[in-house]
């Protein structure tokens, strides 16, 4: 349960609605749930559209210094149609939507925002998919072998992390890695070794981020499993199996793995969606021009086509997410049904 | 934070037993050494926030808006415990008065939560039918809203002031307690002693006050707990982006951003109020960890 | 620098000899390093630089942001370009040029042997529509105002077109004072004589432009994709990877001398502390100093050795609402601005990357006025006594807001502002560091008491750059407060129409001292910039305007080599 403070999207890592009722098929009800988007999507473009376009200033301010005089404002404004009525450019919008079409960005004039979005996804992707590497492992690996060893100090230590982990924000974990490996490192190293503060490249510079990125779900995924594990583990007929010998040690470890796997697995679509939500900040942190960190330029410098279309991707993926793990959830657990 | 409610959706909530459920909580809850460390750890961070005044008045600490640049980014001290910031006010007493404001919206929010997310949850789940389906819906819509940008964006467009920080933070956390609430209301809502007051006529609002809402409060509670936390974090988010609270009211969010601008150079700058944070949000999942354990029954064997 | 006096005898000779004069110039500039033993293998000269920000369009047209102007500049090549000193301009892609005796017809002679990249002959033509595009509406540049629809004649209707209008604008593009009686000769016809107009034909906006590029891939598109962007600079463009870095490489078709450097790689690295960690770890040659790091850096043996101040061209200052209560007095405004104690900002919490300003114009730059100095000075004695006669009420005193955007340097010079004026004034002023564009909204608005930091930086280095900013009609563009006094109007107008360098001084000089006197804003500081470069970067010509702090020397690449190490 604490694991979700850390995370951007309110309680997105223990969002698991397991859909309940019986009758329908897979496929009426992939099809109820992607219909279902619809509305949802319409509702987040609403309030985000009128949001950004109610937000004081406009696209063309400047940071400072001297503003662009009145005739460019309002020629730049007849360019890119904010000259319109409100309602009118709403419609537009919408319509351009169901096509595909995302507009311009403002901020990087003629740019399509499709254009920026493409490039600045697979910089998240691959900070999420290293990350995601880390999370299964050490998550099961972390929460299995304290089960195993309850009450020692292997299990203490494995709590003691999985609870810093699930508690302490990305925010500040990020800070103090850089505190440790970066600033630390540079002093005693004298500036001969150090890790990057920020900015993204396949070497070096993504250890941080990453690791920033997976703790949360590491511990999460860690907390989950050791207690399933410890439920597992209760019951009669393992305990009798696991006095018997290796053999059946073996067996029961079987069991156990399988076991542990169901809490993973209704963890994974909140994993994802973390792994998209968090890099708003983790990307702020590490200056990384990931999606995340496009977000929040786009917001400050008024970019409304470019603060939509990441709005709409964000809650594509958390919705997305939620469907997939639901499916899945039906796949492992024979007990659920779809309504 | 829905997957502990599950849980506790579980928990029998039996309206006569309730005054020995308390009690039995608070036994439990003092036997975890954990939880009552966390408990400890956030009186300590109130009495300190409390008394940051007085302490000022006494000359004890330093005023925190006193500025004295000649000494700015100054190093540990006698005269500066902590060390100053770049205009060389004191960390100490900043920190101290950060954790004012981190606390007292913490806190503050969680009341926004409970009255939205208390009314959405009652109503859809006393009412149940076409009531419960359209709230119910428009809580998934909500919950579909990618929050932080959510929060970025309005912050931007009101007027920047507590108040503006205290609504948009509250807008955004309730559903989870709205599901919660709605989900208790639910299993409740058939009990015979909820069926009984409904013969006897009375009135739905009645009874949801008197009965459905007090026999919800333990989870609730618990989600409250969890929530706090987290609000401290996103004011430190919004803070960190240059969103948040207003300068120069010191509050930890602030700190953690100026800090980390002079990281390279003075890292006590950030450490200071990161760790403050991590301490915090720690304690306060100490805390929500042993209430949870405590008001589950299924503990009790 | 005294460059009044250069500047008489320039603008009297320009019309008879220019041509001979800056021929001669460009001589002068060519003759750098060749030969140089020192010098590093040819796969060796490549300079890694920061600008800070990825440019929002690779379209001179539509740059207008400082950090673009590094590849701007150096992708095209305007007419003219400024000398190191900025004592004058020298030749660029025109080899001279002539000034008609009544000043209103400016005639550049583009070189014979000039190239596009590509290697297609550069024409006047491509000034013609460079410029007629600049001018168009419907490109909606941001760099137009008011440097060439406040110049070029016909340019002062641009406001009044309709830009969805079609034939309108182009019948506004096709009537303006630009054109090319032959290949080789750009003429411009001025709305009235400017005696500043040489710099504004320094501007990297004002590029030649292919229009058959243009009509080929679109007006908005053809700067979107790097291998479209045919330039006539000495480098072009061999790759861009978005939101990491731009490649420039010798554009091998230039008409001047090759540049000694074989790669220049421009990052777009925004956050300081990383950055300045590339230097460390030798990624980057050069990067400017993060406030927060002054010390460090100062005290570190090695970097100390590599550190570089340069004074730059730019004041910042307080902006009251001349038109709201309390600022609407003058001796209230006198009162703040002896309140607040420059030096101790500019050393102590600036760590001397700031100097103390009292006045308008930037040391180092013609029309600086040093005698007005004590004016604003701090003086808490002057400035109570000023409160005091200012007869406004404590409680008016103390509902002032001051607004500021929300950067971390605006928000901590905020504290430090409104401590300066609780210490020495006695007063409580609230804080407003808001996002930056509601800032803007509010400003535009005059919803706001006192706002800042604001400032300008030198576009080039004439006062007429910095005076035309505080005219009535420019109301709402940088000065916020919005000062209308017909005197100043006059001066300036008057200044800006002389084709007399030390009469236009004289008059811009009266038009500061009067707005000085009337506090219309508060002086600051001026900025030094700091900038850590490696050792092994040699050549570097440092120009004051180098504004963006970021790309040392970035007017003049041509000289800069990486030497062995």
């Amino acid at each position: 349960m604490a694991v979700a403070k850390g995370a951007p999207k309110r309680g997105a890592l223990l969002s698991i609605k397991i859909p309940r009722g019986r009758g329908a098929s897979l496929g009426f009800y992939i099809a109820r749930r992607i219909l279902w988007l619809i509305p949802v999507l319409l509702f987040v473009i609403t309030i985000t559209f009128f949001l950004a376009h109610l937000a004081p200033g406009s696209p063309w301010d400047k940071a400072g210094g001297r503003q662009l005089s009145a005739p460019v404002v309002a020629n730049l404004n007849s360019k890119y149609g904010l000259d319109q009525p409100l309602a009118v450019q709403y419609i537009k919008y919408l319509l351009n939507v169901t096509h595909m079409d995302f507009g311009l960005s403002y901020q990087y004039q003629n740019h399509t925002v499709m254009s920026i979005i493409l490039e600045s996804w697979p910089i998240t992707a691959i900070n999420g998919a290293l990350a995601f590497l880390l999370i299964v492992p050490f998550g099961i690996g972390i929460g299995i072998v304290a089960a195993l060893r309850q009450n020692t100090w292997v299990d203490f230590l494995a709590v003691g992390f999985s609870t810093f982990g699930a508690s302490v924000p990305n925010l500040i974990i990020g800070i103090l890695l850089i505190i440790v490996f970066s600033v630390g490192a540079y002093r005693v190293t004298g500036g001969n070794v150090f890790l990057p503060t920020g900015g993204f490249g396949l070497d070096d510079h993504l250890i941080l981020p990453v690791i920033t990125l997976a703790i949360l779900p590491i511990a999460f995924i860690a907390r989950l499993t050791r207690s399933s594990t410890l439920e597992v583990l209760r019951q009669d007929y393992v305990r009798t199996a696991w006095a018997k010998g290796l053999k059946e040690r073996l067996v029961v470890m079987k069991h156990v793995l399988k076991n542990s796997l169901i809490p993973v697995v209704s963890a994974l679509g909140p994993t994802f969606a973390y792994l998209v939500t968090g890099s708003v900040i983790v990307e702020s942190v590490f200056a990384i021009p990931g999606v995340g960190r496009t977000v929040v330029v786009a917001v400050q410098s008024r970019d409304y086509p470019l603060i939509l279309a990441s709005t709409i991707l964000f809650a594509l993926v958390i919705a997305i997410a939620n469907l997939i793990v639901d499916l899945l959830y039906v796949v492992i657990d024979p007990r659920v049904r779809l309504s | 934070m829905a997957a502990p409610a599950v849980a506790l959706e579980q928990i029998d909530w039996e309206n006569p037993e309730q005054v020995g459920l308390w009690k039995d909580a608070w036994q439990r809850f003092r036997r975890n050494p954990i939880a009552v460390l966390g408990l400890i750890i956030i009186a300590l961070l109130v009495l300190m926030a409390l008394i940051a005044p007085l302490l000022v008045g006494l000359h004890v600490i330093k005023d925190p808006l006193e500025q004295d640049v000649v000494n700015s980014y100054a190093s540990f001290s006698l005269k500066d415990p902590l060390g100053t910031d770049y205009l060389g006010r004191d960390l100490l007493s900043r920190v101290m008065y950060g954790a004012r404001i981190s606390l007292s919206l913490g806190i503050l929010v969680q009341l926004v939560y409970l009255v939205i997310g208390g009314a959405f949850g009652l109503v859809a789940g006393y009412f149940g039918g076409q009531i419960d389906n359209l709230l119910m819906r428009f809580v998934d819509v909500w919950y579909a809203f990618p929050d932080l940008l959510f929060l970025l964006v309005v912050v931007s467009v009101l007027p920047p002031s507590l108040l503006t920080l205290f609504l948009a933070l509250g807008i955004v956390g309730w559903v989870d307690l709205a599901r919660l609430i709605r989900g208790q209301t639910l299993s409740i809502k058939e009990k015979e002693y909820v069926e009984g007051a409904r013969a006897a006529g009375s009135s739905p609002l009645k009874i949801i006050l008197k009965h459905l809402l007090p026999n919800t409060l333990g989870p609730i509670i618990v989600s409250l707990t969890f929530g706090i936390p987290r609000v401290i974090f996103l004011e430190a988010v919004l803070s960190y982006l240059g969103v948040g609270i207003r300068p120069p009211t010191p509050s930890w969010g602030v700190m953690l951003q100026d800090g980390y601008q002079a990281i390279f150079s003075y890292p006590h700058q950030v450490f200071i109020p990161a760790v403050a944070i991590a301490i915090t949000m720690l304690s306060f999942s100490f805390i929500g960890d042993g209430l949870r354990d405590a008001l589950d029954p299924r503990m009790r064997r | 620098m005294d460059g009044s006096t250069g500047k008489l005898k320039w603008s009297r000779l320009a019309t008879v000899m220019a041509g001979v004069a800056l021929v001669a110039a460009a001589c002068g500039t060519a003759t750098t390093n060749n030969g140089n033993t020192n010098m590093a293998s040819s796969d060796k000269q490549i300079y890694r630089v920061n600008s800070g920000t990825e440019p929002n369009s690779l379209d001179p047209g539509q740059q207008s942001y400082d950090y673009e102007g590094i590849i701007g500049r150096n992708v095209f090549e305007s007419l003219l370009r400024p000398k190191q000193d900025l004592s004058d301009v020298q030749p660029a892609a025109a080899s001279s040029y002539d000034v008609s005796s009544d000043g209103l017809t400016y005639t550049f002679h583009i070189r014979q042997n000039a190239k596009w990249s590509d290697g297609v002959a550069l024409k006047a033509q491509d000034f013609v529509y460079g410029w007629q595009r600049i001018l168009d509406p419907r490109l909606a540049a941001g760099y137009v105002d008011p440097f060439f629809d406040g110049t070029v004649a016909g340019g002062q209707d641009y406001s009044k077109i309709d830009p969805k209008n079609d034939a309108a604008s182009t019948a506004f593009v096709q009537q303006l004072g630009l054109s090319a009686p032959d290949d080789h000769t750009f003429v411009v016809k001025l709305q009235q004589p400017a005696g500043y107009f040489k710099w504004i034909a320094t501007l990297w906006v004002g590029a030649p432009i292919r229009k058959d590029i243009v009509d080929k891939y679109g007006s908005d598109k053809w700067a979107t994709v790097p291998s479209q962007v045919i330039g006539n600079g000495m480098f072009k463009i061999s790759e861009q990877v978005p939101k990491d870095h731009i490649t420039l490489v010798p554009n091998t078709n230039y008409w001047g001398d090759q540049p000694h450097l074989q790669k220049v790689i421009v990052y777009f690295i925004e956050d300081a502390n990383q950055a300045f960690s590339k230097y460390q770890t030798g990624e980057l040659d050069a990067q400017s100093v993060p406030l927060a790091n002054a010390d460090l850096v100062q005290n570190d043996p090695k970097l100390s050795k590599e550190l570089h101040k340069n004074p730059s061209l730019n004041t910042f200052w307080l902006t009251p609402n001349l038109h709201k209560a309390p600022f609407d007095n003058l001796k209230f405004r006198e009162a703040v601005s002896h309140a607040i104690d420059r030096q101790s900002l500019a050393t102590n919490v600036a760590k001397n990357q700031y100097a103390p300003v009292t006045t308008f114009i930037p040391k180092g730059m013609n029309g600086y006025q040093p005698g007005l100095a004590d004016v604003q000075k701090y003086d808490p004695a002057a400035a109570k006594a000023a409160l005091q006669a200012s007869g406004v009420s404590a409680a008016v005193a103390n509902g002032v807001h001051y607004l500021a955007r929300n950067t971390t340097t605006n928000k901590q010079l905020a504290e430090y502002i409104t401590g300066q004026i609780k210490t020495n004034l006695g007063l409580n002023w609230t804080i407003d560091v808001i996002d930056s564009k509601t800032v803007t909204s509010r400003i535009r608005k005059a919803q706001f008491d006192i706002y800042g930091p604001d400032g300008w930086g030198a576009d080039y280095p004439d006062p007429q750059d910095w005076y035309d900013i505080n005219t009535t009609n420019a109301c709402h563009g940088l000065n916020w407060g919005c000062p209308n006094d017909p005197n100043y109007d006059k001066l300036v107008q008057e200044a800006d129409q002389s084709t007399k360098d030390s009469d236009r001084i004289a008059k811009y000089n009266q038009a500061g001292t009067l707005m000085t006197n009337q506090f219309w804003v508060t002086f600051l500081y001026q900025r030094t910039s700091w900038v850590l470069i490696k050792p092994y970067v040699q050549g570097i010509k440092n120009t004051p305007m180098d504004d963006s702090l970021y790309v040392p020397g970035d007017f003049f690449l041509n000289t800069v080599y990486i030497a062995n190490h």
